[in-house]
C-alpha cells in the first residue's frame, strides 16, 4: 500500500466525509454528485449543453450580473456599519468613511463601480439574449422576469444615488422624482390630476419621497427602499429566473 | 459529439441484429445515429466544465473591480444644498437618455408614460414576435426587422442618448462639443413654436388642439392602418394573417411611438416645435 | 379548438361556468374576503406612507419693510434661504417662485439676458422688462408653464410677508388676484 499524503488523510477522515458526501477522484458520478449533493452549485445542471460554454454565444453576462449582485450586498452590507441614514449623519458619514474608517474608501468605490458595472452588465445581457433569440418559446415568460430584473436594478442604482447626501445626489433625485409630479391622474402635475382633486401633499411623488421637499424624510425612505425592500424583491426574481434557465431548458441553443 | 454517437448507438441496438453485411442496415443505421446526433443536444459534465469557467470569468471580474476600486475614487461633492442647483444638473448616466428626452417633452410623457411604454414593449417582445427562426443563435437575415427595431431603439435612441446626456449636454443644458469649453454663460435664442401654428392656428384654441390631436393620432394610427390593409386585406399575407389583428397593433403602436420620439426630436431641433397637441389638463404632447 | 368524433367538445366539461352552492361559498366569499383583506391592508400600506404631519420648514416668513428692496428691481436676496425672487416694480411687489416649472430645479437669475434661466434642461421664463403680467412666462426650452408667485401681504410691523404655502399661476389668470402681488407705490 502506498503511503498516502496529508490531504488523504484529511479526506479519508470522519469529518471530511460527513461535510463531502463524495469522493473527489474524476468519475462520471463523483462530477454528477458534485453538482448535485452541493446547494450553492445545484444552481447548474448536472451537465450542460456544450456550446453554452462558449463565451463568444453567452458572454457570461447574466453570470457576471449575479456576481457583481453579490459583491454589491456583500460592500453594502459592510457599509451600513458606519452609514446613518439621516440628514445631519449622512454626509459627515460618508467623509468618515472615506478618510478615516481603514478600507472605507476601497468599500465604498466598490460599491459605486460594482452598480455602475452592474447596469452595463444587465443591458449587455438583455441584448445578448435578444441577439440570440434567446425569448423565444418556451422563454418567454423568463424573459418577461428579466426585464422586471432590469426595472430593479435600475431602482436599486437610482435609491442608492441619493445616499452619499452631497450635490450629486441631490440633484439626480430631485431630476429623477419630479417625473412623478407629472404621472398622469396621480401627480398633482399630471395631466387630469385636476379632476381627481390630487395635490403636492397627497400624490405619486410625495410618496416616493415623504413629503413636498427632498429631505431627510425621503434619505431614509430611499435607504429602507435600497437595503432591504428592492434587494427582497430582486432576489426573490432572481430565484425565479434561475429556476426558470433550467426550467425551459436551460442556456439556449440551435433547436 | 463522441457521447450523443454513443447514445445513438445503444438506443439503435435494440431492434439491430448486428448484420454487419447488409449495406442497407449500414445506411440505415448510420442515418438514425445521424437523427439522433441532431437531436439529443450535445451536452457535458458541469463539473468541471462549467463551474472551472465560472471560476475564471468570476475571478476576472473580482480582480478588476478591485483594480478600479483602488484607482479610481467615487465622487462626492459638497454636502446637499437644497437651494443650490448646480450647473449642469444632471441625473445620474444611465438615466441621462431619459434626460435627453425631457428636452423634447413634457415630464409625464418623457418622464413617466415613455418609460412605461419602454418596460411593457420589452416584456411583450416575446409575445409578439412569432416568427419560430432565430431561436438560440445568431442570424439576422431570418429576423431582420425583429432586431433592426431592437438595434435602432437600444443603440440608436437610449445608449445614443445617453452619450449625448453625458459628454455633449454641458451647462444649460445647451449641446457642447467634446472638447469645447463650457460656458455658463452661454444663451441661444430659442423662441417655442407650436404644430399648429404651421397652419396659422394658434394652438390653445380648440381649432388648434384638434389639428394637433388629428396630426399626432394620425401619424399614431395612419400608417399601420394602410399597411394593414395593404398586407392584409389586399395582399391576404400569410405572416400577416397568422400574426393577427391584436399583436399587429401593439407591435404597430410600440413602433409608431417609437417613431414618434424621433420626428418630435427632428422638429424640436429642427423648427423648435414644442407642443403638437396642447390639450386640456395639462394633456400636452 | 379540438373537437371529438361526435361534435361535441371535450374540454367544454371542464371550463362550464356552473357554480354549485359550494363553489359560491368557498370561491365567492372565501376567495373574495382574502382579496378584501389583502386590498385593505394594501391601501392601509398606501396611507401609512403619507404622514400626517410633515416636519418641513414653515412657509411663512417676514422679509422686512418694503423700503428694503429698490423700485424697479429683482432682489435675489432671498434665493439662498427661501427659494424665490422679490420683483418690485413701479406700484407693486411680486414673490417669484425660484421652482423651475419643468422638474424643479432652481433658475438662475439672468440679469443682462434679462430672464431667468434654468441649468436642468435650459428652460427660459421672461425677466423683468416684460412686465408684471408676463413676469417669469415661459417662453424656451421644455417648461411646461410659468414659474408661479408666492402670496404676499403686509404684516403687523410694516414688513412684507411672504406665504409659501399658496400660489399663484399666471396661466390661469391668478395674476391679479389679491395675495399674488403687493400694491405699495
Amino acid at each position: 500500500m502506498e503511503k498516502k499524503g496529508w490531504f488523504d488523510v484529511v479526506q479519508s477522515s470522519y469529518v471530511w466525509k460527513s461535510i463531502f458526501r463524495h469522493e473527489y477522484q474524476d468519475t462520471y458520478r463523483n462530477r454528477v454528485l458534485q453538482i448535485s449533493t452541493n446547494v450553492f452549485l445545484h444552481l447548474h445542471p448536472t451537465k450542460i449543453r456544450r456550446h453554452a460554454l462558449r463565451l463568444r454565444f453567452t458572454w457570461c453576462m447574466g453570470g457576471i450580473t449575479f456576481l457583481l449582485f453579490l459583491i454589491l450586498t456583500v460592500t453594502g452590507v459592510i457599509l451600513m456599519f458606519y452609514y446613518r441614514p439621516t440628514g445631519e449623519y449622512a454626509y459627515h458619514d460618508m467623509k468618515y468613511l472615506q478618510f478615516d474608517v481603514p478600507f472605507g474608501m476601497i468599500m465604498r468605490n466598490m460599491h459605486r463601480w460594482c452598480a455602475h458595472a452592474m447596469v452595463i452588465a444587465v443591458w449587455l445581457h438583455m441584448f445578448r439574449v435578444f441577439m440570440t433569440g434567446s425569448y423565444k418559446p418556451p422563454r418567454e415568460f423568463n424573459w418577461v422576469i428579466g426585464v422586471n430584473l432590469l426595472v430593479m436594478t435600475l431602482m436599486l442604482s437610482f435609491t442608492g444615488y441619493l445616499l452619499p447626501w452631497d450635490q450629486l445626489s441631490i440633484w439626480a433625485v430631485t431630476v429623477g422624482t419630479n417625473m412623478g409630479r407629472a404621472t398622469p391622474l396621480l401627480g398633482h402635475e399630471g395631466p387630469f390630476a385636476e379632476l381627481l382633486g390630487v395635490d403636492a401633499r397627497y400624490d405619486a411623488r410625495a410618496l416616493l419621497t415623504a413629503g413636498r421637499l427632498i429631505g431627510p424624510a425621503t434619505l431614509l425612505r430611499f435607504y429602507v427602499l435600497h437595503c432591504i425592500f428592492i434587494p427582497l424583491l430582486a432576489a426573490i426574481l432572481m430565484i425565479v429566473h434561475f429556476w426558470r434557465v433550467r426550467k425551459d431548458g436551460g442556456i439556449s441553443g440551435p433547436l | 459529439m463522441a457521447q450523443s454517437t454513443i447514445t445513438a448507438d445503444t438506443e439503435d441496438s435494440g431492434d439491430g441484429t448486428g448484420d454487419r453485411s447488409d449495406g442497407a442496415k449500414v445506411k440505415e443505421r448510420a442515418r438514425t445515429a445521424q437523427r439522433l446526433a441532431k437531436a439529443i443536444p450535445d451536452k457535458v459534465h458541469t463539473w468541471p466544465y462549467l463551474v472551472r469557467l465560472e471560476m475564471m470569468v468570476g475571478t476576472a471580474v473580482m480582480a478588476f473591480v478591485t483594480v478600479w476600486s483602488i484607482v479610481v475614487d467615487a465622487p462626492l461633492e459638497e454636502p446637499a444644498n437644497p437651494t443650490k442647483t448646480p450647473n449642469p444638473s444632471k441625473a445620474p448616466w444611465y438615466f441621462l437618455g431619459l434626460q435627453e428626452i425631457l428636452v423634447y417633452f413634457d415630464p409625464w410623457f418623457a418622464g413617466v408614460v415613455l418609460p412605461s411604454l419602454m418596460i411593457v414593449g420589452l416584456m411583450v417582445i416575446p409575445y409578439i414576435d412569432i416568427n419560430p427562426k432565430g431561436n438560440g443563435y445568431y442570424c439576422f437575415k431570418d429576423r431582420w426587422f425583429a432586431i433592426s427595431t431592437f438595434l435602432f431603439g437600444f443603440l440608436g435612441l437610449w445608449i445614443s442618448t445617453v452619450i449625448i446626456g453625458t459628454f455633449i449636454r454641458g451647462p444649460g443644458w445647451y449641446l457642447f462639443l467634446p472638447g469645447e469649453y463650457w460656458d455658463v454663460h452661454k444663451t441661444q435664442a430659442l423662441t417655442n413654436v407650436d404644430w399648429s401654428t404651421f397652419f396659422g392656428v394658434a394652438s390653445d384654441t380648440t381649432a388648434g388642439f384638434l389639428i394637433g390631436a388629428a396630426s399626432a393620432l394620425g401619424f399614431l394610427i395612419g400608417p399601420p392602418a394602410v399597411w394593414w390593409h395593404i398586407k392584409a386585406v389586399r395582399r391576404k399575407d400569410a405572416f400577416f394573417l397568422q400574426l393577427g389583428k391584436l399583436r399587429y397593433w401593439i407591435t404597430a403602436l410600440l413602433f409608431m411611438s417609437m417613431m414618434g420620439v424621433v420626428v418630435k426630436m427632428v422638429l424640436r431641433l429642427a423648427f423648435n416645435v414644442k407642443y403638437i397637441m396642447l390639450g386640456p389638463y395639462n394633456f400636452n404632447i | 379548438m379540438a373537437k371529438a368524433e361526435d361534435g361535441t367538445n371535450p374540454e367544454a366539461s371542464i371550463w362550464r361556468f356552473a357554480p354549485t352552492r359550494r363553489d359560491f361559498f368557498a370561491g365567492f366569499l372565501g376567495w373574495g374576503a382574502v382579496l378584501t383583506s389583502l386590498g385593505i391592508g394594501t391601501l392601509a400600506f398606501v396611507r401609512f406612507m403619507y404622514p400626517r404631519v410633515l416636519f418641513e420648514p414653515p412657509s411663512q416668513f417676514k422679509i422686512g419693510a418694503p423700503g428694503l428692496y429698490g423700485v424697479n428691481s429683482v432682489s435675489t436676496k432671498w434665493i439662498k434661504a427661501l427659494r424665490f425672487w422679490l420683483v418690485r416694480y413701479d406700484d407693486r411687489f411680486i414673490a417669484l417662485s425660484a421652482l423651475c416649472t419643468h422638474l424643479g430645479c432652481t433658475p438662475r437669475y439672468l440679469a443682462t439676458e434679462d430672464k431667468f434661466k434654468c441649468p436642468c434642461h435650459g428652460s427660459g421664463f421672461r425677466g423683468f422688462s416684460s412686465g408684471w403680467t408676463q413676469l417669469g412666462a415661459n417662453y424656451e426650452g421644455p417648461a411646461p408653464r410659468p414659474l408661479e408667485r408666492f402670496k404676499l401681504s403686509l404684516g403687523g410691523a410694516g414688513d412684507i410677508v411672504v406665504n409659501k404655502g399658496k400660489t399663484y399661476r399666471i396661466d390661469q389668470g391668478q395674476d391679479s388676484d389679491p395675495g399674488a402681488f403687493l400694491p405699495y407705490a
